[in-house]
């Protein structure tokens, strides 16, 4: 894990220069609008509005039994904005090392700067999104302790949406066509995860394809949490520790293998 | 004294597969199919501090890769790049690359100087002198992106500068903005070098590796062909050019291609060569020179009453260079004409050539002969019939005993 280690101690290095980098990126995202860097939350914000008033108030959908609440727009949302954030997060990330390819060829900076940024810059927006979903939906349970659970549980997400944008990061170096595949990964990925239906809801023998999804545990988690106001069960903490091990196994060898190449392949 | 910069058995393979297919596939599975191509190869060299090494070699020769593997943007695949002092760094690799064109000149100091290392602290300390000598208090709160390209490459020239390295690394940036400005970099990579500033040059101005560098390295195919004084590297270099160009050359029309017309005037420099005569000429094409003496008159307009220097070459059209003479070396000054402009005469008298087919360069300078105003390469030729009935170039003075 020499590889990866050394790609940890160079972003600690130059952690200033991230945060310069991400408050830039999100400032460049709307520069020149009039509402500027609110746009980044209007947005979110509007899409969370929109379930809400449609499932809960126009149609009163109601989910089935077995699920963690009745209320689908509810449902919706819990699932919804960590999906948000980590479908923009790696897109974002997979494109930042060959959007940064002029960059990186005149610059002397660690490659790794990139991927992070991307993250941390979704991570910015999509954070406070669900920080402001917390008292909305704390009453259901009555501001349950299991709540301070949400903080481990973002970070180990925060940690392995940075491994696997990094990891497509390198891969989309070397061949360009890995972003159309992820792509459509990550459009179809949330019919693939617990975000639109509770697990009990598909077929038991497809059971196990959820738990390919990088997502299903923080989703479950957070269900957990926040609809029920239960501290998330041993499953979803194994497989959130897992996907980050398994990921970093897998980058630290596509470091090592690319590190000499990866400045010429962009 | 440790070296401020010592590069051993430094080298870059790049490894080429068939396809991005077969790359993508080589990362994933570790199994390498690559076919090896050394873009450099075991160059090794050491830099004191103060010196300047000027890089010299034909395009895909290496230079590029060199100095960005000694900038740190790229990664060597062998040897050991050991920089001594604090080794701050600065690379003009290419000029503006960081900057937004949404964000403001200002705004984009900021970023642009923490990537080469600026702390926000410490650029808000620079920032008044980096715009003064970008000469952009103007416009220096509009986007970039309405900014003229010579605009943005003063900002970044400005910036890339504005704190003194151990080690500069330029490629062939000195090429920056308008002559006013091009002066005013030269002159601060001048002072830099005094400083005791170590310097790494690349470019393809023979005429700046002469003038800037006390040594020079010629890349080869990426091996390191000859290190030496500037003088011995260029001569070495120019005449492997010449064969090149000898054998890359239909016979017969090698003087068409090297008799180019004269570059044409271009409006917008503010100095530039007007006229270059040889006297005294005959009828002929080309002219047969008249007598045994050869004159060459270059004149030359400037702005701001700057007095110029100019420089004088000859050469062989289809052959090898015979001399350069310039104006700043012997010590003269161009004269003022009636009308503003500026003339040189230069004379050699008792012409010691040999019969042949010649062409005469000329070059303008700047007061201090450093910054190349304006070129007018290989615009003259002449015919010129010598008594001497013996083959050779020059004829030597010289006595029997």
């Amino acid at each position: 894990m020499q590889s990866l280690a050394k790609e940890i101690t160079d972003l600690w290095n130059a952690r200033a220069l991230l945060a310069l980098m991400a408050v830039r990126d999100l400032k460049a995202r709307h520069a020149g609008s009039a509402f500027g860097i609110a746009w980044l939350y209007v947005q979110p914000l509007l899409t969370i509005a929109a379930y809400f008033l449609v499932f809960d108030i126009v149609f009163k959908l109601r989910l089935g039994e077995g699920a963690p609440t009745r209320a689908v727009g509810a449902y919706l949302v819990v699932g919804m904005v960590p999906w948000l954030a980590f479908s923009d997060a790696v897109a974002r990330g997979m494109n930042s090392l060959i959007d940064a390819g002029a960059l990186l060829q005149k610059n002397p900076m660690p490659p790794v700067l990139f991927p992070a940024r991307a993250v941390l810059s979704s991570a910015v927006v999509f954070l406070p999104l669900i920080v402001v979903l917390v008292p909305i939906y704390a009453p259901l349970h009555g501001f349950s302790a299991a709540l301070l659970m949400l903080v481990p549980l973002m970070a180990l997400a925060i940690i392995t949406w940075c491994l696997l944008a990094y990891v497509f990061a390198i891969l989309a170096a070397a061949l360009r066509d890995v972003t159309q595949l992820v792509t459509f990964f990550l459009g179809v990925g949330v019919y693939l995860s617990p975000v639109l239906f509770p697990p009990n809801m598909f077929p038991a023998a497809m059971a196990w394809v959820l738990w390919l999804n990088p997502m299903t545990p923080t989703i479950l988690g957070s269900q957990s949490i926040m609809l029920k106001g239960e501290v998330p069960g041993a499953e979803v903490w194994l497989a959130m520790v897992i996907w980050p091990v398994v990921l970093a196994v897998f980058l630290d060898r596509l470091i090592s293998r690319s590190r000499e190449q990866l400045i010429d392949w962009l | 004294m440790q070296p401020a910069l010592t590069v051993s058995g430094l080298g870059k393979l790049y490894k080429l597969y068939d396809s991005p297919r077969a790359r993508l596939r080589a990362l994933i599975t570790g199994r390498d199919t690559h076919r090896p191509h050394w873009v450099l190869n075991d160059v090794s060299f050491s830099l004191e501090r103060g010196h300047c090494l000027g890089v010299i070699g034909v395009n895909g020769a290496g230079k590029s890769t060199l100095l960005k593997l000694i900038a740190g943007t790229l990664q060597p695949t062998t040897g050991r790049i050991e920089r001594g002092g604090s080794g701050r760094v600065n690379a003009i690799l290419e000029l503006g690359a960081g900057f937004h064109p949404d964000f403001t000149g200002r705004e984009n100091l900021r970023f642009a100087g923490a990537l080469i290392g600026i702390s926000v602290a410490e650029l808000s300390q620079l920032e008044n002198s980096i715009i003064a000598f970008a000469e952009l208090e103007e416009a220096i709160d509009r986007p970039v992106k309405t900014y003229s390209s010579g605009m943005t490459v003063r900002l970044a020239f400005s910036l890339a500068t504005a704190v003194e390295p151990d080690i500069l690394i330029i490629d062939e940036a000195l090429a920056v903005g308008d002559q006013h400005f091009q002066k005013k970099c030269v002159e601060r990579i001048d002072a830099f070098r005094r400083n005791g500033c170590t310097i790494l040059f690349c470019s393809h101005s023979q005429y700046h590796i002469r003038q800037l560098c006390d040594a020079a390295l010629w890349l080869d195919a990426g091996h390191a062909r000859l290190l030496g004084p500037v003088e011995m590297v260029l001569a070495a270099y120019e005449s492997h050019v010449r064969r090149l160009d000898a054998q890359r050359a239909t016979p017969g029309s090698p003087a068409q291609q090297r008799a180019a017309s004269p570059a044409p005037l271009d409006p917008s420099r503010r100095a530039s060569i007007r006229s270059v005569e040889i006297m005294p000429l005959g009828d002929g094409d080309p002219p047969l020179l008249l007598g045994d003496s050869l004159s060459v008159r270059v004149t030359a307009v400037t702005s701001q009453d700057e007095r110029p220097h100019m420089m004088v070459m000859l050469e062989l059209t289809s052959g090898p260079g015979i001399t350069v003479v310039a104006t700043h070396v012997d010590g003269v000054a161009p004269k003022r004409d009636p009308d503003g402009a500026w003339s040189a005469t230069v004379t050699f008298p008792e012409l010691p050539l040999h019969s042949g087919d010649y062409i005469v360069s000329a070059y303008l300078f700047d007061s201090q002969g450093i910054v190349l105003y304006d070129e007018w390469l290989h615009y003259a030729r002449f015919l010129y019939m010598s008594p001497a009935r013996l083959p050779g170039l020059v004829s030597l003075k010289h006595s029997w005993s």
